[in-house]
């Protein structure tokens, strides 16, 4: 087992816990620096929030180590909880508080300033704080939530699917605030379902499945491979596709119902693709090179991202 | 904090509206008492309840009062409280989803179940204490003269009685997910055992054995505690606490 090195921002080493016969996590390893935000991605019972819930002492692990914000992880994690936030995924909340109130035991025990700050996030995603809690909507609690996991002045954010349930608006200002409170030194770990907005938050994912962390390089891989994709559209199927196929470099394709996508056998494919694209008809549309976490996404778990 | 104490203040407001709508009644009631205890003693229908009338026949005012404040509704409305302020503690944050986030805050655990214990047992003790206060001037109503000192060792010797119900129920509470099972099968057998109190020949096999008039009658004439019985109800109160704090350290989050 490695010894995990007390750094700012998180550090896991061969994080490992079993429910009995089950292997929940997987000697995960990982880092995230201060400064950056990170997204933890994977399918349903992957291990994310119990990964999630071991950072945080929550629950302990069988093997390995963590490191929060400089503090190791031993005992109850008293320590780790100090220095990190966590907006849990569950969104279960007392209904019989009011908003304010509730913010006020949401944030009891962080800096002084903290209340204030969350009550001044809770305003600006216009929260009814005198309101008692259970005639919040879904996505309201989660924006009350969110307003007291970013409030204190700590060095690590754990958020489990803070956008869960939000419209895109609310969405878009989450993201925002996750990446400015990065640029102010904080190291975000950020899991969620929606790709889209991991793509637009995160410096770096980290793919989770059946509790085993998938290499960074492999992630690299297959984003290489998505900005190697194509999809071309036409009306109705090229008479010469095939042959088209053949003298360009393609590694793999699908043609199906108009619809092409290929995967381009070279590192820039650009020359590929106008070779392609002379020896057929004009197409309808043509999408190229773009990042696609959807597509990563199925290619680790084959099928279709949220 | 702010939830709890809401929660304090609910809980013992209720207690003490509860054991007041009791206790006002009866110590109206004790003039008719006295004057038809003869009468009493022929329609009740055990052995035991005609035992407990003589009792209060004997020894007077105090003797009835601590009967209908402390063995009567302390031992069924107190006990009842301390099931039902317990068995929510921890099974409670499980059932609504939110021992997740009680867990998730800047405190050690040993904190989180510490604060949570002590202030149910706040919940539970300080009505009891208040509503034993109020006999003084009530009983001055029906003309009676009773000390401070005597009832509010009864209350103490009652409340460390409440205190293991409370603990052992709190304990179970780590361990369980839903309250409301814990909460029916504790009121169960705690009425059972108030109910065979009353029953001859298994009376001695009651809890409440250790709260009746006997007790509270002894209490008056030593004006002490009973350390014999109170010192063990403590001793189990502080175990069942020592091994909540063992239990909830590895408790899961959901």
């Amino acid at each position: 087992m490695n010894a995990v090195r007390s750094v700012e921002g998180i550090g896991v080493r061969s994080l490992t816990r079993d429910f009995g016969a089950l292997r929940a996590v997987d000697d995960v390893s990982f880092d995230v620096e201060p400064g950056s935000v990170v997204g933890l991605l994977g399918p349903n019972g992957s291990g994310k929030s119990t990964l999630l819930r071991m950072l945080l002492g929550l629950v302990s692990p069988t093997e390995g180590s963590a490191s929060i914000g400089g503090r190791t992880l031993a005992g109850d994690g008293v320590d780790v909880r100090r220095r990190a936030t966590f907006m849990p995924g569950e969104v279960a909340l007392y209904g019989e508080l009011t908003g304010r109130v509730h913010l006020a035991w949401l944030v009891r025990g962080r800096d002084r300033e903290a209340r204030a700050r969350a009550v001044a996030l809770a305003d600006e995603f216009e929260l009814p704080l005198r309101r008692r809690v259970r005639t919040y909507s879904h996505g309201m609690k989660r924006q009350l939530l969110f307003a007291a996991a970013l409030a204190p002045d700590v060095p690590v954010r754990i958020l489990d699917e803070p956008t869960e349930g939000l419209d895109p608006t609310k969405r878009a200002a989450v993201l925002e605030h996750v990446r400015a409170d990065a640029a102010r030194g904080r190291a975000v770990l950020f899991s969620s379902h929606h790709l889209g907005e991991v793509e637009r938050a995160c410096d770096d994912v980290l793919f989770l499945r059946a509790g085993r962390l998938l290499s960074r390089t492999e992630a690299a891989r297959i984003t290489a491979r998505a900005k190697r994709t194509a999809r071309v559209v036409w009306d109705e199927r090229p008479r010469t596709l095939e042959a088209a196929l053949a003298k360009a470099r393609v590694e793999e394709f699908t043609f199906e119902d108009g619809r092409l996508h290929a995967v381009l056998d070279e590192a820039d494919p650009r020359a590929s693709l106008e070779r392609l694209i002379a020896l057929l008809p004009v197409p309808r549309s043509l999408r190229y090179g773009d990042f696609s976490l959807s597509e990563l996404y199925r290619a680790f778990y084959g099928e279709e991202g949220v | 904090m702010a939830r709890a104490w809401l929660l304090l203040a609910v809980y013992s407001i209720g207690l003490f509206l509860a054991l007041e709508v009791m206790l006002v009644p009866a110590v109206l009631y004790w003039p008719d008492f006295a004057e038809n205890v003869d009468n009493l003693k022929a329609v009740a229908p055990l052995p035991m309840l005609r035992a407990l009338i003589d009792e209060m026949d004997f020894g007077g005012a105090y003797a009835y009062l601590v009967g209908q404040h402390f063995f009567k509704a302390c031992n069924t409305v107190g006990t009842a409280a301390a099931v039902l302020f317990a068995a929510g503690a921890i099974a409670g944050e499980a059932h609504r989803n939110t021992l997740e986030l009680f867990l998730a805050r800047p405190f050690s655990r040993t904190r989180l179940l510490t604060e949570r214990f002590l202030l149910g047992l706040a919940a539970l003790v300080v009505p009891i204490v208040l509503s034993t206060l109020t006999i003084v001037p009530l009983a001055d109503h029906v003309g009676e003269v009773l000390e401070y000192e005597p009832l509010l060792l009864s209350a103490a010797h009652q409340c460390s009685l409440l205190s293991a119900v409370y603990a052992l129920v709190f304990f179970l509470s780590t361990r369980a997910t839903n309250p409301m099972p814990l909460a029916v099968g504790m009121i169960f057998v705690t009425s059972l055992m108030f109910a065979i109190y009353v029953v001859e020949g298994v009376s001695q096999y009651s809890l409440y054995r250790l709260t009746d008039i006997h007790d509270f009658m002894r209490i008056d004439a030593t004006r002490s505690l009973d350390w014999r019985v109170v010192g063990p109800l403590l001793g189990v109160s502080a175990a069942f606490y020592l091994a909540s704090v063992q239990s909830f350290r590895r408790r899961l989050p959901n």
